[in-house]
């Protein structure tokens, strides 16, 4: 698994304490001050559980806990779902800010992968 | 109760329910003027019956159906900087709450600067009250650890003492390699006008109201390595004045109390310890003869474990403990002084429970309580203390639907 962002963000790493906060919806703008849009594919879809659980080092529910307790209070949003490798591949290269992940395999040339240090 | 307050009741139950189902049919995220607006809701039914005593309606050898949670929500972006929120609940609980809709929160966040490394902001209006590790949530069944979250802490009898403050709220994250730090501090004044909060303070009988003044909270939780564990604390100092009623047994007297909590919890992939330990000391001053000034120490904690059989399989086991009095724990000196029941002033109860998700928008729970004391009953349910029992059994089922 990878992290992909939309091609020409200023990135080209990213630490996994950000990564942390912007895949839990705490974090949301990219350091060039454009807005972040995240990308997540189903919580029991095998590319989510290996991202969550892989890159972010957190567990599938817990994220989805964090998320509820945001919604719920008023304190955020839930990040957007996409049912596909393709839809999250035509997303992540098309909106700018946006920022997703994908099997390492599936990478296309429209994306920009983030490196985690 | 009258006719047409029964047909009003109904016809109010009917628009919530249409408002709900209008609600569901719209998308979760729309696009509203460029910005996203998302929609969300749940609408969570409960089924309540004891083997003594009520909690949550007329439960005693029966079935009650008076516990029963509606909440919309309605949130936007106009810039990532800015979220406005509006979360409208509808909440009946036995004789606690009639369930009549209710602005849960509303308020304006704005984060006044972000970078990696953290960010920083206010949010204003009615806000969560930031209580534990539950308590923003603590309508929400499906961020509950289990039906009933532990009463020891997340009182029903004194919700709406905890549950909002209109004012504001200053957050403060800050992202470390190893973890989050996250600091609140919120400033405001708890709903505490209602009757609810009244009889949940000093009873029945007497007729004035309370009038809170500014409510400081802070909240400080420590997540570790991606939220394996989290530590907490929790400080809130309530000071209310007291009103009283035409011909009251109370005098305009002051009621303060500076609640701590202390949170701990570990999450394995599988399994999760959570443990919150609380003390409680409540001052009352110059509420004249028939209340002496005193101090009294609550005292409350509870250990839960969940185990995750399976993704859609979990159960629970908890034992959750409060005493209103820890210098009279077993409550001898005040049945002694009020020949009300001792058992009255504790309770101690082991629950265990299993939740099953049908489906990400559908939950299904089952519960049993043992509970020794009966502390944490709603006096509005249980107006008749001779009748209490001091061990009693507790059975609950719950279904939530959320979209």
């Amino acid at each position: 698994m990878v992290v992909i962002a939309f091609p020409s963000t200023s990135e080209k790493t990213i630490s996994r304490s950000s990564l942390r906060a912007i895949f839990g919806m705490r974090l949301s703008k990219w350091p060039a001050d454009t807005p972040v849009k995240v990308f997540v594919m189903k919580d029991d879809a095998p590319e989510h559980n290996a991202f969550s659980k892989i890159l972010l080092q957190v567990f599938p529910h817990q994220l989805r806990l964090a998320w509820d307790r945001q919604v719920f209070s008023g304190q955020g949003q839930y990040p957007e779902q996409v049912a596909s490798t393709q839809e999250m591949l035509f997303k992540i290269a098309s909106i700018p800010g946006a920022i997703g992940y994908i099997k390492s395999s599936e990478v296309t040339k429209n994306v920009r992968i983030l490196q985690i240090r | 109760m009258c006719v047409s307050f029964k047909f009003a009741k109904a016809a109010a139950w009917i628009f919530i329910q249409g408002v709900f189902l209008l609600w569901t049919s719209f998308a979760h995220a729309e696009n509203f003027m460029g910005n996203e607006l998302q929609l969300h809701g749940f609408l969570t039914q409960g089924v309540v019956t004891t083997s003594d005593n009520n909690f949550l309606g007329q439960s005693n050898k029966k079935a009650s159906t008076d516990f029963r949670e509606l909440g919309v929500n309605a949130s936007l972006r106009p810039t990532s900087d800015v979220q406005v929120s509006v979360g409208i609940l509808s909440h009946k609980a036995g004789k606690t709450d009639n369930g009549q809709a209710r602005l849960d929160y509303g308020l304006i966040d704005w984060t006044v600067s972000s970078s990696e490394r953290g960010r920083g902001g206010i949010r204003l209006g009615r806000v969560k009250n930031p209580y534990g590790l539950y308590n923003k949530t603590r309508d929400v069944a499906f961020t509950r650890p289990s039906i009933l979250l532990p009463q020891s802490i997340y009182f029903e009898r004194t919700r709406n003492l905890t549950v909002a403050a209109d004012g504001a709220e200053l957050y403060l994250d800050r992202y470390y390699e190893d973890g989050s730090l996250f600091v609140t501090f919120a400033l405001g004044k708890p709903q505490i006008g209602s009757e609810a909060a009244k009889v949940a303070l000093i009873g029945l009988t007497p007729n004035g109201r309370f009038e809170s003044n500014l409510t400081p909270i802070l909240n400080v939780i420590y997540e570790g390595d991606g939220g394996k564990y989290r530590l907490g604390f929790t400080a809130v100092k309530i000071d209310t004045n007291y009103n009283p009623g035409a011909r009251d047994v109370l005098q305009a007297g002051r009621l303060t109390s500076t609640h701590k909590i202390f949170s701990a919890q570990y999450n394995a992939e599988h399994w999760s310890l959570t443990s919150e330990y609380a003390l409680r000391p409540i001052t009352v001053q110059r509420f004249g003869p028939n209340a002496p000034d005193s101090t009294t120490h609550g005292q409350s904690y509870y250990a839960q474990g969940s185990y995750r059989l399976t993704p859609k399989w979990e159960a629970l086991l908890r034992y959750d403990v409060m005493f209103t009095d820890k210098d009279d724990r077993d409550g001898k000196a005040f049945a002694a002084a009020t020949h009300r029941p001792g058992f009255s002033r504790f309770s101690k109860d082991w629950t265990a429970g299993m939740r099953f998700d049908v489906t990400p928008q559908l939950m299904l729970r089952a519960e049993y309580h043992r509970v020794n004391g009966t502390g944490y009953l709603p006096i509005q349910d249980n107006p008749n203390s001779s009748t209490l029992v001091q061990r009693w059994d507790m059975f609950m089922l719950l279904a939530s639907f959320r979209f």
